[in-house]
């Protein structure tokens, strides 16, 4: 190979056709999916976050939650999601279009949480999981506040030390409800199980 | 067959190329081996982190995921890039058969690479990672380090479009697809991904595509390039079946960033995506086997020459890197080992084997020819290959066993998450230890090459014409 001209023109044209195919390709893809109207409920879902839970999101991101945890439940048949009961059903591209920035993860060293809102029902159980910790989870102290407990009374409180008592600090709290707000609300057409034609008129 | 003539290097004077990288390549070189002692010491805490959770929890900027963003980030931005462009301008620049030019760019482009890599790791500790891999910094820092690669490798394509010699070497492919893929494949994906996000799951493939461009068309090249240099120079043989070489240059660029997604299997992405990258893995077979058939001579072995050494052994955990890749992005596997240690281990072999171990032999080989003094010792240099490959063997062993022990944990529902923590520990100790042998071998190199600047620094104050004596090469 002699040419540089020839060399410079196929490796650019080799990253733009990677380019073109998987980046422009997905998102004109992917950019199509719109919000599912439910005529009997007459609501579209996934519905937009709230405001707190949406500040939860980035305190998820800048604590390097992703590292440990997914935010994808694979179909019934691939890995044990569903048995574990991280979801009813798989996810799908659809649950994510409200998402700034889609946190899919990395590896589970700990549970999937497309679902942790349904199966968490307080926001006092994840101060006590992020105060406390498990075996497997570390404490996360940071996220907490000691004061008096005479100067401000808090229904919030997760632990007492003497005569101050700890309560979540802001950060806690935005990350309890963005929590919280992980469920998958709708079973959207393209999320059931695909079944065959051939298998469906089958006869038993 | 075109390959190069054999090294006299180690009695000559030093070259016109040699003489003009000599600052800024020192200083590259100086910054990649400060950062490499700093992300063994941040994989070491990931590493406890992983048997032991409560390593440093109560430290926010300590949390795992940020430990593993930090590390992630300064291997990737502090050693791996000042190396790769270290070893990709010289080699460009000792092949054009001219001095290099814009050297001062270079010297500005370093100086602003590292201070926005210091800046984005203070970043990272506070907690304004972006949760992207590979691209773990704030959106604001990575506009600065785009213009400053690009000024980092200015000289090495000028030395290539002003080539006195107008043939081209395998290892020039290599190195030029190397430093334009970076600035093409880094400034698209500032703009995808952080610029204006793509929309949805549309992020988590450009995310992939982008993670696997940097590994496999930006540093494994200069890894590649160093080795087609290398192997012939210092052996003094010609390359065989060199005719092949192109095609195999060609299926690495065309193929392998489609690949990313292979990490994508069971995701909510259309399914053509991970189908695709499975196919491309298998087909990158092919550059693995050109690869294999070109540097065959090198595969077996340094002969006691620890650059060779060095080369031979990152070319071995190159191919078989690439084998356990194709192997294990087909479904059936991905199953198995998809969100576990696994993927931990096979990016460790990439990066610190396939990467780091030929890079580590093209400094040997050219940081005496540019300093114009010799390594202070061979010992030494005997002493970081034995500890670097016995590291990243422990290591990678230990990951991969893990990571398989776990992902048949999370395949059986009945299986708690502290059951399957229990039965991983063992091997994340073992890995643990991995990368302390891997760290000490890093302490060396790092020790060894300030003492060879040191002393070309004494050499420069006394006024005394360096002595270029029979180095490790």
């Amino acid at each position: 190979m002699k040419n540089g001209t020839f060399l410079f023109l196929g490796i650019f044209a080799a990253l733009a056709i990677s380019w073109a195919g998987l980046a422009l390709g997905t998102n004109a893809q992917i950019a199509g999916v719109r919000p599912y109207y439910d005529q009997l409920e007459d609501k579209t879902f996934p519905e937009p976050m709230a405001g707190i839970a949406k500040r939860g999101r980035v305190v998820y991101q800048n604590l390097g939650c992703a590292s440990c945890h997914t935010q994808a439940v694979h179909r019934a048949g691939s890995g044990s999601d569903i048995e574990r009961k991280w979801g009813t059903r798989q996810s799908v591209a659809r649950d994510y279009i409200y998402q700034e920035r889609v946190q899919l993860g990395q590896s589970r060293l700990g549970p999937d949480l497309t679902n942790v809102g349904n199966r968490v029902k307080t926001a006092n159980e994840i101060y006590q999981l992020l105060y406390h910790g498990t075996a497997i989870k570390p404490a996360y102290r940071f996220l907490f506040v000691e004061h008096p407990h005479d100067v401000e009374p808090s229904s919030k409180v997760v632990a007492r030390i003497g005569d101050r008592e700890v309560v979540p600090s802001a950060q806690a709290e935005e990350l309890a409800a963005y929590l919280l707000s992980l469920k998958t609300a709708y079973d959207y057409p393209e999320a059931k199980p695909f079944v065959s034609k051939a298998k469906e008129g089958a006869h038993p | 067959m075109i390959t190069h003539a054999p090294s006299t290097a180690a009695t000559a004077a030093p070259s016109e190329t040699d003489l003009t990288a000599r600052k800024p390549l020192g200083m590259l070189l100086a910054a990649a081996f400060l950062w490499l002692l700093v992300s063994g010491g941040l994989s070491l805490v990931t590493a406890i982190q992983l048997h032991t959770p409560g390593f440093l929890a109560d430290c926010a900027m300590f949390t795992h995921g940020r430990a593993q963003a930090l590390q992630e980030t300064v291997f990737i931005y502090g050693w791996a890039a000042n190396a790769a462009f270290a070893v990709a301008v010289w080699i460009l620049g000792r092949l054009s058969g001219a001095p290099l030019r814009g050297v001062g760019l270079m010297t500005v482009g370093t100086f602003f690479w590292n201070l926005a890599v210091l800046v984005g790791l203070v970043a990272i500790a506070v907690g304004e990672l972006t949760g992207i891999p590979f691209l773990q910094m704030p959106a604001y820092v990575h506009p600065f380090l785009l213009v400053a690669g690009a000024a980092i490798a200015t000289p090495g394509i000028l030395a290539w479009t002003g080539r006195r010699i107008t043939t081209m070497f395998a290892a020039q492919w290599y190195a030029v697809a190397a430093l334009l893929l970076f600035v093409w494949s880094y400034s698209t994906a500032q703009v995808l991904l952080l610029a204006s996000p793509v929309h949805g799951v549309a992020q988590a493939v450009v995310a992939a595509w982008f993670a696997e461009t940097e590994v496999s068309l930006w540093l494994i090249p200069v890894a590649l390039a160093a080795a087609y240099y290398l192997l012939p120079k210092i052996s003094g043989r010609v390359i065989p079946n060199y005719d092949y070489a192109p095609h195999g240059f060609w299926t690495l660029i065309f193929f392998a960033s489609f690949t990313g997604a292979r990490s994508l299997v069971g995701a909510p992405v259309p399914a053509w995506i991970p189908t695709l990258a499975i196919v491309c893995s298998s087909l990158l077979l092919f550059h693995y086997f050109v690869l294999g058939l070109n540097l065959r001579a090198g595969l077996a072995g340094g002969r006691g020459n620890p650059i060779l050494s060095f080369v031979s052994a990152g070319l071995l955990v190159y191919l078989l890197g690439g084998i356990v890749t194709a192997v294990f992005a087909f479904r059936g596997f991905a199953q198995i080992v998809q969100f576990t240690f696994f993927p931990v281990a096979q990016l460790k072999l990439m990066l610190a084997g396939a990467f780091s171990l030929p890079i580590f032999g093209a400094i040997y080989f050219l940081a005496p020819r540019v300093t114009g003094v010799a390594w202070p010792s061979t010992a030494l240099i005997r002493a970081h290959f034995v500890l670097t490959v016995l590291g990243l063997t422990v290591t990678v062993v230990s990951l991969a066993i893990a990571g398989w022990v776990q992902g048949h944990g999370l395949l059986d529902p009945a299986k708690n998450f502290a059951a399957i923590a229990a039965s991983t520990k063992p091997w994340l100790l073992a890995a643990t230890a991995g990368e302390a042998i891997f760290l000490l071998g890093s302490v060396i190199a790092a020790f060894h090459f300030f003492r060879l600047q040191c002393a070309a620094c004494r050499g420069l104050l006394c006024g005394s014409p360096a002595t270029l004596e029979a180095s490790a090469s």
